[in-house]
């Protein structure tokens, strides 16, 4: 018991449950730092590119026969170039949750908050990095492959040089959130059970893809697996990823709520 | 007499040992508390456990009258500062700055910038690249210039050197002067913070050993120094913090005296000497003591 007493008045407290403005705030505070989160990915993808460019210019240059280069282009369609800007999206998803998400709760930010405001930040980053790799794909289509015959982003995975724009946007949408999400969940895993949370998970995971893996060999069922993928296609697959997506958006939150950050 | 913070029962355990052990208090609003005791007492998972960090085992905390977990509602009104406090990578201490308003809404941007040019904090620099000083700088100042109602600074000034750690205080109590708010401070610097504490939480291995005001426990023991046979006639019938000797001379720590002890000290030749909050921190608290021996006597 206290025996101060003051006289002059005290910090109002706020008052009101502007939960909304606490998700926005987060939103805004994995977009503060705006060169790791704009600035880095375009390079990444701008040094992707320029290499890429130059093999296509080396092929293009040094394959003169017409038949030949037909061929290139097709082998050229399966680049999985983009794969690299995917896995930098991992990499942003996996620190939202090991940097930002103990720095939030020193922001005196709630779990619930902070997990609605970084799938609110990972939707709208999809949306603009979908947009961007959009237009590229569409110049990409128009400009026939930069002048070269290269194919980086309307690539076979997204639907190839035939895809409508919409349907690419979606397959890029998809993509990056499987990543975000994803990533974000596992790092959830991470802050929740640390080590032992990770030897938990990726050993079941193990288990499963071995339990899996013997399964379908012991009932000879590799051609309905390869006819599943063949049926749906890459656009089909990446579709059947927001499967796992939702789940990991999911059970991220409810892995979290009872998160405690530690150094 | 309103209450910020009301902790009951309160209990976390991490498998079999227990940081916080049925712990009950509670925090006077606009007031500086400090939260003392040793490295591992339980300070830290205490002050998580009242910001909603942690869980706890067992008990109730009502923070502005309300549970704190997940709370929104109560949470924007406490700033936690903690020593460990981890930052986004790449992040610099721009970006803390910038961000800081966004949730605490009683931000002061000015006085902010004032303690950073008082820190000398380089703003542009990454945060990773920080020494332990500068980066204790960063908590120091979100935690002054955020003006929660409620905050909590543990071990803040790790690395600070002494003219910053003399900056941190005299800011705050000239901040506090105009802006009344209740802080519970953790630190190991207790001399150094005895003269800013209104009241002193004392916990060692999980439990409450002190929960009593600055000014009271200042009394609250005294050191007795004289010849051995003095010494121990005085104290025969008293509860003996804390004893050394060399030779014939004694000198040996006892809970609060009445004047008339102390004439009856001065008579018998002995002399008596306050013993500072540190000190009666170290006494209360180190492994050869019986810890509850003050709690009585306080």
């Amino acid at each position: 018991m206290s025996t101060v007493t003051r006289t002059a008045p005290t910090e109002p407290l706020a008052d009101g449950h502007d939960a909304g403005n606490r998700i926005l705030a987060v939103v805004r505070l994995h977009l503060v730092n705006r060169y790791s989160v704009f600035a880095v990915p375009w390079m990444i993808m701008g040094g992707i590119f320029i290499v890429n460019l130059t093999i296509w210019w080396i092929i293009f240059a040094s394959v003169t026969n017409e038949s030949d280069r037909a061929d290139a282009r097709d082998g050229i369609s399966y680049s999985g170039a983009l794969f690299y800007i995917f896995v930098y999206m991992l990499v942003l998803g996996i620190q939202a949750v090991a940097y930002t998400f103990p720095f939030a709760l020193g922001f005196s930010v709630t779990r619930r908050d902070f997990w609605l405001g970084s799938a609110l930040t990972f939707i709208t980053l999809s949306a603009v990095y979908s947009a961007g790799l959009t237009i590229l794909a569409a110049i990409e289509v128009a400009t026939d492959g930069w002048g070269l015959g290269g194919t980086m982003f309307a690539s076979f995975y997204f639907g190839g040089a035939d895809a409508s724009w919409i349907e690419r946007f979606g397959l890029y949408f998809a993509t990056y959130l499987f990543f975000y999400f994803v990533g974000a969940a596992i790092a959830t895993i991470y802050q929740r059970w640390r080590n032992n949370g990770m030897l938990a998970l990726f050993g079941t995971l193990g288990l499963v893809l071995i339990a899996g893996i013997a399964l379908v060999s012991f009932t000879s069922s590799w051609p309905a697996v390869g006819a599943w993928f063949d049926a749906n296609g890459p656009s089909g697959v990446i579709a059947w990823s927001l499967v796992p997506t939702v789940v990991a958006a999911i059970t991220g939150y409810f892995i979290l709520r009872r998160a405690t950050p530690k150094n | 007499m309103s209450a910020v913070v009301e902790a009951s029962h309160l209990t976390r355990r991490f498998g079999d040992t227990t940081a916080v052990d049925d712990i009950s208090f509670s925090v006077q609003k606009n007031t500086i508390h400090g939260l003392l005791g040793r490295n591992g007492a339980g300070k830290t998972t205490l002050m998580q456990l009242l910001t909603g960090q942690d869980f706890a085992t067992r008990g109730e905390i009502r923070v502005f009258g309300e549970d704190p977990v997940e709370n929104s509602g109560v949470l924007k009104n406490v700033c936690f500062i903690k020593e460990s406090q981890r930052y986004p990578d790449e992040f610099k201490p721009r970006h803390v700055f910038t961000s800081a308003p966004w949730f605490f809404p009683n931000w002061d941007a000015a006085f902010a910038d004032r303690l950073i040019a008082d820190f000398r904090l380089p703003l542009n620099r990454r945060i990773k690249k920080l020494s332990r000083g500068q980066l204790s700088a960063i908590g120091v100042i979100v935690g002054l210039a955020s003006r929660a109602p409620l905050t909590f600074f543990d071990e803040p000034y790790l690395g600070l050197d002494a003219v910053a750690r003399q900056i941190f205080y005299d800011r705050l109590l000239e901040d506090y002067g105009d802006h009344p708010r209740t802080v519970i401070l953790s630190t190991h610097l207790i001399d150094e913070v005895s003269n800013l504490l209104e009241h002193v939480l004392v916990i060692d291995e999980g439990r409450l050993l002190i929960d009593d005001d600055a000014e009271t426990l200042r009394g609250s023991a005294t050191t007795v120094v004289g010849t051995r046979q003095g010494v121990d006639a005085f104290v025969a019938d008293r509860e003996v913090l804390h004893r050394d000797g060399l030779g014939g001379l004694a000198s040996v720590t006892v809970g609060r005296l009445s004047p008339q002890d102390r004439v009856r000290a001065a008579e018998m030749g002995l002399e008596l000497s306050p013993v500072s909050l540190q000190q009666l921190v170290v006494r209360l608290t180190g492994s050869t003591q019986t810890e509850t021996a003050l709690e009585q006597s306080a």
